[in-house]
């Protein structure tokens, strides 16, 4: 193999379409050389030494309430179907959900709190295996938003922009950092499946596309069933060495081709069929879960065992980044609790603490949350004033955008760690705000990227995914 | 090894024109991008970021930071060049560095008198000389004058012509998006006239199927999409706008006149309907329907989208950059951006819109039938309307209402209560009034009292299971009660083991915002269904007549409706146990009752036509009427007034009412027929724009009017400042834009990359020309020949440059890898539909209407429904299509934002979220597994494979030849045929060996499969097809 010929041929498919053939052409270029050193990444990228490799992103789709899981406010009880004092709300905007509303009764949480871990992390009731985990997370509690409703504010915690048109956060690091892995997509995502919460938020294509950036960074969805990726298996009636027999037909005729034309595309093709095939066997060998140890199943729950559940998900994210996959990103709906949110935030803490805090565990005695990050959270926190009726066991929560809480552990962060406070009401931040470019910049951080160097140009501006804002947050990088 | 960017200005040539007095330097080829990229962020437009007050932008700013001819003394130059990596720029804060050919650069152009020029799209394109040419030979029209003085230049030369199969495959990939068939291939093939390829440019123009290949690109540009976008993402209408640009390009509309319909249409005097149809172009953006959303938020986002979008498209001006500051590299200020902004802020919508189906405003385009129909119905519902009219029914109706007030209750039928085993009110207690039974026991789910227009009824808001007791349900029996279904999972509303299953399916979107299921009762060796869906959440009358003589039968609000007979699947079989509402614990299948129930009665004997009228119809009346008239709601009295009209007026009156109930039913079913159209439409008074500080909605400053940017020509004088006179203004002769980024965006299509390359950017920061007198020209030949569009197609396709073969040589490949010099065609992967066109054409299943509403080809289950909302929306739900929809061309597949089809989004195909130029062009396996296991391509292999057999028979190598021909064009090699040839012996083997495979293979998809010919042989050579379908060459166009 002639490798200065192989780099030119490389470089002539970058150069042709400007937003061409890249990373994966790469990672066949470096298995072609035989090199299984990462391939695809942006020169100069990671810019400095990475704490971590690669990212897990738990979001929690709809917004869960701080209030009743992670921001405890013991003094809420007396202002407990008060009005919320106009000093807090500072004519703060609303959505126009319960802007009609007369009055805003302050709904202190009906679930206990108690304190975890040797920070003293404050946790309900709701999420007593997060309690495992709290020596090893760094708990946000000040995360703020500029939207207000779901479309705009999910969209802006995955691409960084409240618009639509701009690359997905996973896209931005595997363009950035490129694949480790050549079998499978580098940026995965991952949709859990409905448990008996009603979770009517919709998600959509955009928070795990590319945007600008070429088509092939975007986030491969993978699903439970029959085909994890899409048109993986073989269709019905062609067994593998038939497919291998077709393949080899069509490498041959393509090969030909290619010394008629010269053109560097077909070799990258060919390649691009041999790592299809490729995949067909890796895909299903991960998605297998059946040499899991029982073990697996005591700490994830045996919800794991059923495809597509949340706890299922997790397990999948652990397998995926022992594969080398840069940036698993998973969504988990049904954190909308406008109304009987004592109930449904229970059932939805239910079937998501337990696979959440097991991944952390899981990663933990693997050695593997040293160099992968993990984090979780929604796209904004919930209103402390009662949506709808307020009564002794039941209230509904608004959106709210001002404060709420997130938390990571692993590659690059403290653990144990909180930062971050409210007032009384958990309606205003008092001390150390943390904005969402401000998490977007320290996830980057952690990957060894320095977020206002890792852009790309488009229509003759040098766009990053912090826009032109976002800081590190340095205190709580270990 | 070379870097990228040495490369780059290898490719351009630049080094060996450079002389060291900097002669041969071209300001904005070579030193305003320089300029631009690395130090107009901070040196540019935008003051509030100007540092030390320098300005490199303009030649006065720049003069001031320089002395010409003397770079020692410039201060650009000696700080660009600075020894201290500190104090050099630009700072290493920026992240940005200059080569040094780029320093050196600069040096020059200082040194050879720092020559300024205004950026070179802002001047009006002037019609440059044609080049003289040493070669007079190769030129066949102007294009190749331009490109083949390059080529001398540069010492290359032009490629032979390709050979005429791949030039009837790449003009007909490139004018129709379809392959030749072999019969078009035969025919160029043999025409020796001289006029030949002529001939087939002109049948190609002609072609329907012109204006859907030229529509394409144009999609994308227009984020034409058949949803609304944002969170809920429901459907919308809008491929009458997009029939309406397949129509423009078939008709060859010229370019000035498809800009003027398409941004004003509506402000056309006298505007037909199709001009306002066009105009819809501008409401293809997204829309919003999230509850909570603020509208006044979103009003700014749709009116930011169509300026940005226009300016895009017609200009590639990228004024988005000016939406929260000035531009920080053109000459764009924000006031600009805020006074393009106002052209389009002045159109009748709502911010929150979309709901169910087209947003505000919209046109309804009824046929010349549906027309006639509509009026024919509105008169004669008119008429029925006013012999209706509550002043000559009043008096008969209150003298009724009075008469039964006196009589209240007690006009039930004499013996309504013979034969009642039991019967709950369901007032919240579940006693049981007959005193036969025990009362009910809640066992499950928390039920609550609630009024309502039958009086009280009982609410289970979660799944619950009530026992009613062992009643005993004998040959004959009937169960009435009032229902409301309340949730859209499959429930359980009574059941008795052994006896009767009463349930609710699962409830299915509706049209209009509605959800609806289907009730069903089973009893032993029975089991019937409603035919039509019953509306969750209304209230309904329903009764379950059981007779030993007659069976099953099922009344709603007191009428029988039509049933469906499905198999029993005997749940009630076996022993009878207790009749309860719902059910003990959710299962997969179904869950306990949730809804509303109320006045459950249970008989032991079928109630009489005049009982169930009584219970359906008139039991209601006493509640009704026990109401104060002057009390009343409006509702209320209406339902009263109704009451009177269906069932106690005379009879001619009663028959009146009947038929003007029928005359709206069949307008409101017409009404949902009539397609329409989101189109603009302006508000009487415009809206006041304001600059809005750093683009927050809520943060208004100056009041600005519409107007256009300073850098280019003024508005015409005089003209009102609306959206026309912005169109007007923007195919205006004088316009230095609208015909060069129109012109390139074609040559785009050909070449695969503009002649700017940066097709969506013309500013400073895009990229230089590769041939500006090339694009100058054609340029002002499309203003020239009145923006004919075909005309312009027909001059590129028939250039010399264009008939090129694409055969590259590895020299020629490394020396221009992007083809930018055009000694070659270039070679490219067909677009995502058109990946999906081919294999559906050259198989023989394409249908080839053009056209219509959006179709639903096939797609793996789930990929919609994972994400969507669901509920009462539409498009939420993927209904793959039937029949011939299955095998409409790509670009009529519906196009979901948030879910795009996702075959093409493999391809490339954007989410048409927003306005795209460029659509990446990428190779991954992720397309290799779709073109190998998607039952779309499994089938076209089989329908070829199908087709081939029969017309070959069984001779191996004819089939091969014409598989081979109908993928490709051509015949194959000895080589090739060896291969496959091979291959096919390999998979007979196979598939001798496998027929159980084999038949499984060669049933996947909807087309039949051809019984008469051998399972094996159809296998086998499905896999061949396959290959041939998979073979790059088959889905690139040479």
């Amino acid at each position: 193999m002639n490798w200065k010929r192989e780099m030119q041929l490389l470089e002539t498919r970058r150069q042709f379409f400007g937003k061409g053939a890249r990373g994966v052409s790469v990672a066949a270029l470096a298995s072609l050389m035989g090199n299984a050193a990462p391939a695809g990444g942006q020169p100069g990228v990671p810019h400095f030494a990475a704490k971590a490799k690669r990212v897990i992103w738990l979001h929690q789709s709809g917004g869960p309430s701080q209030l009743d899981l992670f921001d405890y406010k013991p003094q809420l009880k007396k202002y407990h179907g008060s009005e919320l004092p106009g000093s807090i709300r500072m004519g703060q905007r609303i959505t126009g959900m319960t802007s009609g509303q007369s009055s805003f009764p302050c709904a202190a949480s009906i679930f206990k709190f108690e304190q975890a871990g040797k920070a003293g992390m404050w946790m309900s009731e709701l999420i007593p295996h997060h309690k495992k985990i709290a020596d090893d997370i760094c708990l946000i509690k000040s995360v703020h938003t500029d939207a207000i409703n779901h479309d705009p504010a999910i969209t802006f915690i995955q691409t960084g922009s409240q618009q639509p048109g701009r690359p997905s956060i996973g896209s931005w690091v595997s363009y950035g950092l490129g694949s480790e892995t050549q079998e499978l997509p580098s940026f995965v995502v991952l949709l859990s499946q409905q448990n008996s919460v009603r979770a009517d938020q919709p998600l959509f294509s955009r928070l795990w596309g590319a945007g600008f950036l070429p088509s092939h960074y975007q986030g491969v969805r993978l699903r439970s069933g029959k085909d994890p990726v899409l048109y993986l298996a073989d269709p019905a009636g062609i067994e593998r060495e038939g497919r291998r027999e077709m393949l080899d037909a069509l490498q041959a005729l393509n090969r030909k081709r290619e010394e008629a034309y010269h053109d560097p595309e077909i070799d990258t093709r060919i390649q691009q069929y041999e790592m299809a095939y490729k995949m067909q066997a890796s895909v299903p060998d991960l998605t297998d879960f059946s040499k899991e140890p029982a073990s697996t199943f005591e700490l994830y729950g045996e919800d794991a065992r059923k495809p597509g559940t949340y706890a299922a998900n997790c397990l999948m994210a652990r397998r995926l980044v022992e594969r080398g996959v840069r940036f698993v990103q998973l969504y988990h709906k049904g954190w909308d609790q406008h109304g009987n949110l004592p109930q449904d935030l229970a059932l939805q803490c239910k079937a998501s603490d337990q696979g959440a805090a097991a991944l952390v565990r899981d990663l933990k005695q693997r050695g593997m949350l040293d160099d992968t990050l993990v984090v979780w959270g929604g796209e904004f926190g919930r209103t402390v004033y009662c949506q709808g009726k307020l009564t002794d066991t039941d209230y509904g929560r608004d959106h709210h955008p001002r404060n709420f809480c997130m938390w990571m552990a692993g590659g690059g962060v403290k653990r144990g760690f909180q930062m971050g406070e409210t007032d009384d009401y958990s309606y205003n931040i008092v001390r150390d705000p943390v904005h969402i470019h401000d998490i977007q910049a320290t996830l980057l951080h952690c990957l060894g990227v320095d977020h206002t160097k890792l852009t790309y140009k488009f229509q003759g501006r040098w766009f990053r995914l912090t826009d032109v804002h976002g800081n590190v947050v340095k205190s709580v990088l270990a | 090894m070379l870097s990228r960017k040495s490369l780059v200005l290898l490719i351009a040539g630049l080094p060996s024109l450079l002389a060291a007095d900097g002669k041969g330097i071209d300001f904005n080829r070579d030193i305003r991008p320089i300029l631009s990229d690395n130090c107009f962020a901070c040196h540019g437009p935008d003051e509030s970021k100007r540092m030390a007050g320098i300005r490199l932008d303009t030649k006065e700013g720049a003069r001031a930071a320089l002395t010409p001819g003397n770079p020692e003394a410039s201060r650009l130059y000696l700080r660009v060049a600075h020894p201290d990596p500190k104090r050099r720029m630009p700072p290493p804060s920026t992240g940005r560095t200059l080569t040094t050919q780029q320093v050196e650069l600069i040096q020059k152009w200082i040194a050879g008198g720092a020559d300024w020029k205004l950026h070179w799209s802002y001047e009006k394109p002037e019609r440059p000389e044609l080049p003289a040419l040493k070669n007079k030979k190769w030129a066949r029209n102007a294009i190749d004058n331009f490109v083949l003085a390059r080529l001398e230049q540069e010492k290359l030369t032009p490629s032979a012509e390709a050979d005429r199969i791949t030039l009837l495959r790449r003009l007909s990939f490139d004018l129709t998006g379809l392959p030749p068939t072999p019969a078009e291939v035969d025919t160029f093939v043999k025409d020796k006239s001289a006029s030949a390829y002529e001939k087939q440019v002109d049948r190609l123009l002609a072609s329907p199927h012109y204006g859907e290949r030229m529509a394409m690109p144009w999609l994308d540009l227009a984020r034409y999409a058949d949803t609304h976008g944002f969170h809920i993402d429901s459907h919308r209408d809008m491929w009458p706008w997009r029939d309406w640009v397949i129509r423009a390009f078939n008709n060859n509309m010229p370019f000035d006149r498809f800009t003027v319909e398409q941004l004003a249409g509506d402000l056309l005097p006298n505007a037909t309907t199709e001009q306002k149809i066009a105009s819809g172009f501008n409401r293809n953006h997204m829309i919003n329907y999230e509850g909570g959303a603020i509208p006044d938020e979103y009003l700014v986002e749709y009116v930011a989208d169509r300026s940005e979008t226009t300016s895009t498209v017609w200009m590639a001006m990228t004024m988005a950059c000016a939406r929260c500051h000035d531009h920080k590299y053109d000459p764009i200020k924000q006031k600009d951006y805020y006074r393009m902004f106002a052209f389009f802020n002045s159109v009748k919508e709502k911010g929150l819109d979309g709901r169910d189906g087209n947003a505000d405003p919209f046109l309804r385009l009824p046929s010349g039938e549906q027309q006639t129909r509509l009026d024919d119905l509105m008169a004669r519902i008119k008429a029925r309307e006013s012999e209706l009219a509550d002043e000559k029914i009043k008096p008969a109706r209150e003298q009724w209402e009075k008469q039964r007030l006196a009589l209240l209750d007690y006009a039930a039928p004499a013996g309504l209560r013979d034969g009642l085993v039991a019967q709950y009110e369901m007032d919240g207690t579940g006693n049981d009034h007959s005193g036969a039974y025990r009362h009910a026991h809640v066992l499950r789910g928390e039920p609550t009292m609630v009024q309502t227009s039958v009086g009280k009824a009982t609410l289970f808001s979660s799944p619950s299971h009530a026992v009613l007791g062992k009643i005993a349900l004998g040959a004959d029996y009937s169960i009435a009660a009032w229902l409301v279904q309340d949730h859209h999972e499959p429930q359980t509303v009574l059941r008795q083991a052994g006896r009767l299953d009463v349930w609710w399916d699962a409830s299915y979107p509706m049209p209009h915002l509605r959800r609806g299921a289907h009730l069903h009762v089973e009893t032993p060796g029975m089991h019937l269904r409603t035919r039509d869906r019953l509306v969750q959440t209304e209230q309904y009358h329903v009764a379950i007549l059981h007779t030993q003589a007659g069976g099953v039968a099922i009344r709603i609000n007191g009428q029988a409706v039509p049933v469906v007979r499905e198999a029993a699947s005997g749940v009630t079989n076996g022993e009878a146990g207790v009749l309860a509402i719902g059910q003990e614990l959710d299962t997969e299948v179904r869950n306990g009752f949730r809804g509303r129930i109320a006045d459950l009665r249970i008989y032991a004997r079928a109630l009489t036509e005049s009982e169930l009228r009584y219970l359906a119809i008139d039991h209601r009346l006493p509640h009704m009427l026990s109401v104060p008239v002057k009390q009343r709601a409006k509702e209320l009295t209406l339902r009263l007034r109704e009451h009177y009209l269906a069932h106690v007026a005379p009879a001619e009156t009663q028959a009146a009412w009947a038929d003007l109930r029928q005359l709206r039913e069949r307008k409101a079913q017409l009404d949902d027929a009539i397609p329409n159209t989101m189109v603009m439409f302006e508000m009487d008074k415009p809206r006041d724009t304001f600059v809005l500080n750093r683009g927050d909605y809520r943060n208004h400053g100056e009041k600005v009017t519409p107007s256009v940017p300073a850098v280019l020509p003024p508005l015409a004088a005089g003209a009102k400042p609306d959206r026309l006179a912005l169109a007007k203004w923007l195919v205006d002769p004088q316009h230095p834009l609208t015909a060069r980024v129109a012109v390139n965006r074609y040559w785009q299509n050909y070449f695969g990359i503009g002649l700017v390359k940066s097709s969506e950017n013309f500013g400073t920061q895009g990229d230089a020309p590769s041939h500006p007198e090339l694009l100058d020209w054609l340029a002002t030949e499309f203003q020239r020949t009145a923006w004919d569009v075909k005309a312009m197609q027909r001059l590129i396709v028939t250039s010399a440059t264009y008939r090129q073969s694409s055969k590259a040589t590895p020299a020629l490949t490394e020396r221009d890898p992007e083809n930018r010099l055009l000694a070659r065609m270039s070679r490219f992967r067909l677009s995502a539909e058109l990946v999906r066109d081919n294999a559906l054409a050259v198989s023989g299943l394409l249908n080839t209407k053009v056209g219509g509403q959006s179709t639903y080809p096939y797609q793996p289950p789930g990929i919609w429904e994972e994400i969507s909302r669901g509920e009462i929306f539409s498009a939420q739900v993927y209904k793959e299509s039937q029949g011939e929809d299955l095998y409409r061309r790509g670009m009529y597949w519906f196009w979901k934002r948030t879910a795009p089809p996702a075959s093409l989004s493999t391809f490339d195909a954007p989410d048409r979220e927003k306005c795209v130029v460029r659509r990446s062009v990428t190779n991954t396996p992720l397309q290799a597994l779709t073109l190998l296991n998607d039952p779309t391509y499994i089938e076209a292999a089989r329908v070829l494979a199908q087709n081939v057999l029969r017309e070959a028979g069984g001779d191996p190598s004819k089939r091969l030849m014409l598989a081979f021909r109908r993928v490709t064009g051509r015949i194959p090699d000895a080589r090739e045929a060896n291969i496959l040839s091979e291959l096919a012996a390999k998979q007979m083997a196979r598939y001798a060996r496998d027929a159980k495979g084999a038949q499984a293979l060669i049933s996947i998809g909807e087309t039949p499969v051809d019984k008469k010919l051998p399972v094996t042989e159809l296998a086998a050579w499905t896999n061949v097809a396959t290959v041939l379908l998979n073979m790059d060459e088959a889905i690139t166009k040479e």
